[in-house]
């Protein structure tokens, strides 16, 4: 089931656990991450799949639990046995290595284009400006909107401005890739101009972890499909595992439901 | 019958100087209480927003007491009331800029906490997920944003202040209705002094509401075409 390169995993997740007052919503959560690997996060609505991913960078602080990457504790740090929440700049320089794109785009409406993207390498990473724009120039027209690139969010349809996000994201050259729902807003018809630039993303090697309801997408695209129900890994495997119908009964009652429900 | 009023506006000609020097005053006045009272306001808004229980709860009390305290009884109560507590004497000016302050600070700090309270959460968690820290997204994202949003209220609010200007002439400072005051006591006139006094305040306000409106129209397009 490993990525059997015999490499310590990327990104680690032991015992995470998360409520929202008296609701728990992860209960418990072991998995490791490795170089290069594409993880798919499904599961019904309230299952805790964008929380985890949420929980990564730190947006959601963990109840109880630990992230780590590249052995790295996310967010807090350990002294004599006792853990407490990081500092600004400590948690800015781990948030950026894990890049998120969000559902809602969350896109600046009041800098262009090639600002946002040049937002975080100028403002945060001190990178000079020249650079910082030709960083951001190439990576508009690696997804395709070169000619857009200095038009506000406002002008763009929704399809682009995820993939603006998504320049955005890469434009931190972080480690990994955290992609919440990120075409559960689009009208059907930009959906794959979308998933196309995460597929290509995944050619080239880039870690990536997608929560995502676009069940041909995962099958397609994801080394590794993690379903979770009610707050627990109910079941996980590789995209075949998952999807060729060997999966548990949770699983395919699950993909079930939810091809039903399509249909 | 009672005999027709005559009108007679050249009092006002024959005391232009003195009506200079007092928008001058006017205006001197209205752009110190605007920049302190918005300095104030955003500070009362980001204290209260990130601080502990107790502090916002206590600069929750101070906003409310200020908003609904008459500006006339905070502006007297300073000028003499101050004096006696503290020993601390303040001159007619600065009593005016530090009352009217106070009383526009609340307002401008409900303003300010309206603008940040209306910006979608996900606008942060981007600024945070690049690694912003709060400062960098208070100045660059939150910031911007917010302000350009109460930009309406803000510009309204400032109207007010510089309307309040005239409650300094009570404590002896020569703004405009102040003066205004003095002259018609000497002329007799003061018909022809209050509408001179009403038409300065419209030559002052209308421009600014005027150069507002463009601003804001003009971000409108920009940004959301």
């Amino acid at each position: 089931m490993q990525d059997t390169s015999g490499a310590a995993p990327l990104l680690t997740i032991r015992g995470l656990r998360k409520s929202f007052g008296p609701i728990e919503v992860l209960k418990g959560i072991d998995l490791d991450i490795a170089r290069r690997q594409v993880v798919g996060f499904i599961g019904a609505s309230g299952s805790g799949k964008s929380t985890l991913l949420r929980c990564l960078n730190f947006l959601e602080e963990p109840t109880a639990g630990e992230v780590r990457l590249e052995g790295e504790l996310i967010g807090l740090s350990e002294k004599g046995g006792r853990r407490a929440r990081l500092g600004a700049g400590e948690l800015s320089r781990q948030r950026r290595q894990m890049a998120m794109v969000f559902q809602q785009f969350n896109l600046w409406p009041h800098k262009t284009a090639l600002e946002n993207v040049m937002e975080g390498p100028v403002v945060v990473q001190k990178v000079p400006k020249a650079e910082a724009e030709a960083r951001a120039v190439a990576l508009l027209t690696k997804v395709g909107l070169a000619e857009r690139m200095h038009a506000y969010p406002s002008r763009l349809s929704g399809g682009q401005q995820q993939r603006v996000a998504i320049a955005r994201a890469l434009a931190l050259q972080p480690k990994v890739m955290l992609f919440d729902e990120p075409t559960s807003a689009l009208d059907p018809e930009l959906v794959g101009e979308v998933l196309k630039v995460i597929a290509d993303l995944a050619k080239e090697g880039m870690t990536m972890v997608v929560v995502t309801h676009e069940m041909r997408f995962a099958h397609q695209v994801c080394d590794q499909v993690v379903f979770l129900d009610q707050g627990v890994i109910a079941d996980m495997g590789t995209a075949e595992h998952i999807f060729g119908g060997t999966g548990n009964r949770r699983t395919l009652e699950f993909l079930g439901r939810y091809l039903d429900h399509r249909n | 019958m009672q005999p027709a009023y005559e009108w007679d506006f050249s009092i006002v000609l024959e005391y232009r100087e003195v009506f200079l020097r007092a928008i001058g005053m006017t205006l001197t006045l209205a752009l110190t209480v605007i920049v302190c009272g918005m300095a104030l306001g955003l500070a009362l808004y980001l204290v209260r927003a990130h601080s502990w229980r107790v502090v916002t709860i206590a600069v929750t009390g101070i906003v409310e007491v200020l908003r609904a305290v008459p500006p006339l009884v905070l502006l007297v109560w300073i000028y003499y009331c101050l004096p006696i507590l503290t020993g601390l004497s303040l001159s007619g000016f600065q009593t005016a800029v530090l009352a009217l302050s106070l009383y526009s600070s609340a307002f401008y700090s409900e303003i300010f906490r309206a603008g940040f309270q209306s910006i979608e959460k996900g606008q942060v968690e981007a600024a945070l997920s690049v690694g912003m820290t709060r400062s960098q997204i208070l100045r660059r994202i939150t910031g911007p944003l917010a302000f350009q949003r109460v930009f309406p209220p803000l510009v309204s609010q400032c109207v007010l202040v510089v309307k309040n200007t005239s409650l300094a002439g009570y404590i002896a400072v020569a703004e405009i209705l102040y003066q205004g005051q003095q002259i018609s006591i000497r002329t007799f006139r003061p018909l022809e002094v209050l509408t001179i006094v009403a038409l300065i305040f419209l030559v002052i306000i209308l421009p600014l509401t005027f150069a507002a409106n463009a601003l804001e129209a003009k971000y409108r397009k920009k940004y959301f075409g």
